[in-house]
């Protein structure tokens, strides 16, 4: 009996406390307002209230593996306005990119990174009819203007013409839903470097020569640390490749005619040129070489100074292979340089006294004898008889088929690195039409320089590094001997060493454990593991590159309302996904976001988008 | 001499001591509880900081002083035990202190104390104390929600019930504690075992037990005959392991039943902005991820995927390959050989690929991963069924049943599968483990259930990102994972042993 009692004393005693401990708690429905009747209510304020509004309007959302994170808040922001998502998930790029063409999609997940950094390659092929990569398609004739109006103009003037541009493909189309920006990192160990050498560029990949290492590390002996992820070079003759797999390394073997700054301003430093100079009309481009950078080649195993000088004949050559289609098999970035009309050598040095340079009252020859050893007095042809501390200069000059400032931008990126003609020509004897993979090796092959049996390292390079060899670890460089030697450009670091690393994640490993000296491009959610690091410096830039979703316009889809497309838009609160990244990410209106300052910002006002919605489905019922 | 009578004296203590459950018992728990007092003084100091976290701490200080308590019990009980070869009443009294440590969340000692309480300890008994202590514990863990802003809306019913349920377990514990000795049953308990059957729509496996045990002993109250799967029962609840992973999944099943009415599952799947990356607390105690989603309430969501997808994908290769197995067993000859050849196939592929290969190709579905983890398993049951199916088939029963004109399809539904079944259910248990952990890994390799679907590898595979800043997001889910799958397999092992008939 006493048991009992006892037992029963605590089971009583147990669902008391428990009872009464719930008697102050609120519900779901206490809290949030039943979610039912909060719809139907708005609803019926706005005279919609139909039999159709309680079918959610269905979505589904494309993406791949490593958009995942922004997939999510998505989903879920999508679901709280009142859609019905369904997720289709593809495991990796190509996946993805079968699904986008089988049409299996409302919304898609997609990024863009400007590598030029100029505005027009930012919006040219991604929004135009016909673009390149516009999948939506965009085909808006509006959009198609304002592109090529913008494509004519300076920096200043486009500015105007971009923000247009902007509000329209945002605001009042919703062609995009814009996501978020991205920011470039870098980190870099400061127990070996001397990290203020270390430059983080927004579009301009990483650059070897200038960096310095400790005191105490002997540059000549020890060699400098970096990685990739891609172990497969495409190739090493810039035009045949625009990938993450030769970027860096091909910035690094060829020199060109100007640079981009950190932050993607056109400069002659650390180029092939002096100066240069736009002419009036902006059609014209001048530039005026530097007599001192020689080829470097591979002999016995160690880079020497060819003797030969990279000038303006090979400049001439680099630049009309770079235009056109037929000069290789495989040429992946024509496109990019399609924009150039003539490529020749100035002789009349009358010319440069006659033009002004585009906006001033400066005279071309002016504007190019800025610093330069000697003033120009005679324009030669051939680089044997240059001589520029006498005087003797080579002047390429460039003319577009529009006006087309940009095009600067593209002479900047490693596909306009400058080649040696003479090796170039001497290697590539196959015919293009006829090229056969398994018998013809092209320039830049990239067995010619992997070790083995097939090793036969042709390469002739204008850039301050020249590559020695590739296995399945790494690829080894040593710097070129005759690379401005005696300037601050000169390269401070003898050798140089790209470790392959399968991801980001154990090339962190890689880095944390001294294995390398810097890594670019941190995990999102390894920042705070950098900066807590004692030996690292994490190094941020915002980046060029942009998150954003497309939809499907093709015929047949609901998607080709415009009220639909806003209410999506309207549903996206971009401060809630930036949460989620914790600093990693920016907020972003456009793909021009990171390029142009055009003040746009995306606003999100609760509610909206159930109000586009009921408009939809008000219009889609009459 | 003197020596070996001390060695005698010795052996024969152990003797004794070996025979009492609750000295064992409480022994275990005991030691158990040190183990959590040692662990919880580890987390009590930041390696980081230096700095001590006294709420933890004193949580560790709390437990210590329950351990040091069970220690006493446990000498006491020893004393007794030797000095008089039982435990005394006093000290049995002393089991309803242990009883109470079941507040701080301490099951070991709760099992101590109930078996302390209890001279006669049968079946029934530990049944009912089994049945008690999984819906207490459902009932603390669902009690965790009061911490959040808000419950869900059918939170206070199902509190209710689950009251309900405890205050009628315990009134079941004492009936069949004062009702059921040896092979008598009260008859009036028939009634009771009704209503226990009832409750098991909690999900309590104990209480369906308990109620099928009560109905079928008193129905068979004059046969001489042990009922065989009785006795099985008996055996398992002998193994203490093997009952601690039979209360495990009963548990975890029952959570994941009644948490459609005590938890919210917003909470799970709903991102939150403003709580991203939170330590553990009581508002989340198991944190929060990356999205602000409560993990403690995900990984209790989790359960039912990661449990329904483990039963299913071995309930239904059971029966493909129960069926495929017996044919080719009992017909044998072109159709054994024919079914089997086309089953080595299938064994070949292995099965994580071709469940990759079957997920990638028709994509990510619950439904989906379910069949491509089934598929997989197949051959294994086929096998096992053939080989007994090939034993029985020639046994005198079966030639029996043929010579009463029985047809083939009686002979092996009536006959020869219900004597094969021994074999497939302690294969059954034991893979059961496997297959949670093939769907955690096919989720954490984002081919299993929707990301944003709480399921234990996809918690995992955030927790893996966050490793060294958030270790929290992968402990805890990958405990859940361990737990279950030691469960499944202690319980297997059990399972096996009860079923040996040469360990009998």
């Amino acid at each position: 009996m006493k048991k009992k009692a006892l037992a029963l004393t605590l089971c009583a005693s147990m669902v008391a406390a428990s009872l009464a401990g719930c008697g102050g708690v609120k519900t779901r429905d206490e809290v949030k307002g039943t979610t039912a009747a909060a719809v139907s209510g708005e609803e019926q304020s706005q005279g919609a209230a139909t039999a159709t509004n309680n079918q959610p309007i269905d979505l589904q959302l494309l993406f791949y593996a490593s958009n995942e994170d922004v997939a999510n808040v998505l989903r879920d922001q999508l679901t709280k306005a009142g859609f019905n998502v369904k997720l289709n998930m593809q495991p990796d790029y190509s996946s993805y990119k079968t699904q986008l063409a089988a049409g299996n999609y409302d919304l898609d997940i997609t990024g863009w990174t400007t590598v030029t950094g100029n505005p027009d390659y930012a919006v040219r092929s991604l929004f135009k009819t016909g673009g390149d990569y516009n999948n939506a398609p965009v085909e808006d004739p509006k959009v198609d203007e304002l592109i090529e109006k913008a494509g004519t103009e300076t920096p200043e003037e486009y500015q105007k013409t971009y923000t247009e541009f902007e509000k329209y493909l945002v605001d009042e189309m919703a062609y995009i839903v814009p996501l978020n920006g991205t920011i470039k990192t870098q980190a870099v160990n400061k127990d070996r470097m001397k990290v203020e050498t270390v430059r983080l560029s927004k579009s301009r990949s990483m650059c070897w020569e200038m960096m310095e290492f400790q005191d105490g590390i002997d540059p000549q002996t020890e060699p400098l640390r970096v990685s990739q992820t891609i172990s497969t070079l495409t190739s090493m003759d810039p035009i045949k490749g625009n990938d993450g797999s030769i970027n860096t390394l091909n910035t690094n073997i060829y020199v060109r005619l100007v640079n981009l700054t950190d932050d993607d301003q056109v400069v002659a430093d650390g180029s092939l040129s002096y100066n240069y100079a736009i002419a009036d009309g902006n059609q014209d481009y001048y530039f005026l070489l530097r007599d001192d950078i020689n080829f470097g080649r591979v002999q016995d195993g160690h880079a020497v100074d060819s003797g030969v000088l990279v000038g303006g004949e090979d400049v001439v050559f680099s630049l009309e292979r770079a235009k056109d289609k037929e000069s290789v098999p495989n040429h992946k970035t024509y496109s990019l340089h399609e924009n150039m009309d003539t490529i020749t050598l100035v002789t009349d040095i009358a010319e440069l006294e006659n033009t002004k340079v585009s906006g001033s009252d400066e005279t071309v020859k002016a504007a190019l004898e800025k610093g330069t050893p000697a003033a120009i007095s005679s324009l030669v042809e051939t680089k044997d008889a240059v001589d520029n501390a006498a005087g003797a200069y080579q002047v390429v000059k460039i003319r577009t088929v529009n006006p087309f400032p940009q095009v600067l931008n593209y002479l900047a990126h490693q596909s306009a690195g400058i080649v040696d003609a003479e090796v170039v020509k001497s290697i590539n004897t196959y015919d293009v039409k006829t090229y056969d993979i398994q018998k013809d090796i092209a320039y830049g092959d990239q067995s010619t320089v992997t070790e083995g049996a097939t090793y036969n390292n042709t390469l002739s390079c204008s850039g301050p590094y020249v590559m020695i060899k590739k296995n399945d670890y790494e690829v080894t460089f040593e710097a070129n001997p005759a690379y401005r030697v005696g300037s601050e450009y000169e390269p401070h670091i003898k050798n140089v060493t790209v470790k392959f690393y399968k991801d980001s994640d154990s090339s962190l490993s890689g880095l944390r454990s001294g294995e390398i000296d810097i890594l670019y491009s941190i995990p999102d959610n390894s920042f705070d593991l950098v900066r807590n690091s004692e030996n690292l410096v994490l190094q941020e830039l915002p980046s060029n590159a942009a998150t954003y979703c497309t939809f499907n316009l093709s015929e047949g889809s609901p998607y080709r309302d415009v009220t639909l497309r806003k209410a999506v838009l309207a549903a996206i609160n971009q401060e809630e996904l930036l949460a989620v990244f914790n600093g990693a990410r920016t907020p972003l209106y456009s793909t021009l976001s990171p390029l142009v300052n055009t003040g746009n910002v995306l606003t999100y006002v609760p509610g909206k988008s159930q109000e586009l919605q009921a408009e939809y489905l008000k219009n889609k019922a009459n | 001499m003197e020596n070996r009578e001390k060695e005698y004296l010795k052996r024969e203590n152990n003797r004794k001591l070996k025979k009492v459950q609750e000295f064992k018992a409480t022994g275990f728990s005991a030691g158990a509880t040190l183990v959590i007092v040692l662990i919880l003084l580890f987390n009590s100091y930041s390696f980081k900081t230096g700095e001590i976290k006294p709420m933890v701490l004193s949580m560790a200080g709390g437990y210590f002083v329950t351990a040091l308590i069970q220690a006493f019990i446990w000498v006491k009980m020893r004393n007794d035990i030797i000095k008089n070869n039982a435990v005394s009443k006093s000290t049995r009294i002393l089991g309803f202190v242990m009883i109470l440590f079941l507040a701080t969340g301490n099951i070991f000692s709760a099992i101590a104390g109930f078996l302390t309480i209890k001279k006669e300890k049968n079946l029934e008994y530990q049944l009912s104390v089994y049945m008690l202590l999984t819906t207490v514990c459902v009932m603390l863990v669902s009690l965790i929600n009061l911490f959040k802003p808000y419950v869900s809306n059918t939170f206070m019913p199902g509190m209710g019930l689950l009251a309900g349920v405890t205050v009628l377990d315990v009134i079941a514990m004492i009936l069949v504690g004062k009702g059921v000795h040896g092979k008598k049953v009260n008859p009036k308990l028939k009634w009771l075992g009704g209503i226990l059957i009832l409750t098991a729509a909690t999900g309590n496996i104990f209480a369906f037990i308990l109620g099928m045990v009560l109905i079928v002993k008193i129905r068979h109250k004059d046969d001489m005959a042990t009922i065989e799967w009785i006795e099985v029962i008996r055996r398992i609840f002998r193994d203490n392991m093997a009952s601690l992973g039979f209360f495990v999944v009963t548990f975890l099943l029952s959570i994941s039943i009644c948490s459609y009415l005590t938890f919210d599952y917003y909470v799970a799947t709903e991102n939150d902005y403003s709580a991203i990356l939170l330590s553990p607390s009581l508002v989340y105690p198991f944190g929060t991820d990356n999205y602000g989603r409560c993990v403690f309430t995900r990984i209790v969501f989790g359960a039912r995927i990661s449990l329904v997808v483990g039963i299913l994908s071995t309930l239904v290769p059971i029966i493909i390959g129960g069926i495929l197995g017996a044919v080719a067993g009992f017909y044998g000859n072109v159709i054994d050989n024919s079914i089997m050849r086309v089953l080595d196939i299938l064994y070949a592929v292995p099965g994580i690929l071709l469940a990759i290969a079957i997920v990638a190709a028709f994509g990510t579905s619950t439904f989906n991963l379910i069949m491509a983890l089934s598929l997989g398993n197949v051959p294994i049951y086929a096998r096992t069924v053939r080989a007994t199916v090939l034993g029985l088939s020639n046994s005198e029963f079966v030639e029996a049943a043929r010579a009463c004109g029985a047809k083939d399809h009686v002979i092996i539904l009536k006959h020869i599968l219900p004597n094969s079944m021994a074999p497939i259910i302690v294969r059954a248990t034991l893979s059961i483990g496997g297959a949670v952990l093939s769907t955690s890994s096919l989720s954490y390799l984002g081919l299993g259930v929707e990301p944003h679907i709480p399921e234990w590898g996809n918690i995992l595979k955030i927790g893996s990102k966050y490793l060294e800043t958030n270790s929290y997001l992968a402990i805890y889910p990958g405990l859940a994972i361990i737990i279950l799958v030691l469960a499944f397999n202690y319980l297997g092992d059990g399972l096996r042993d009860a079923l040996d008939p040469k360990l009998k």
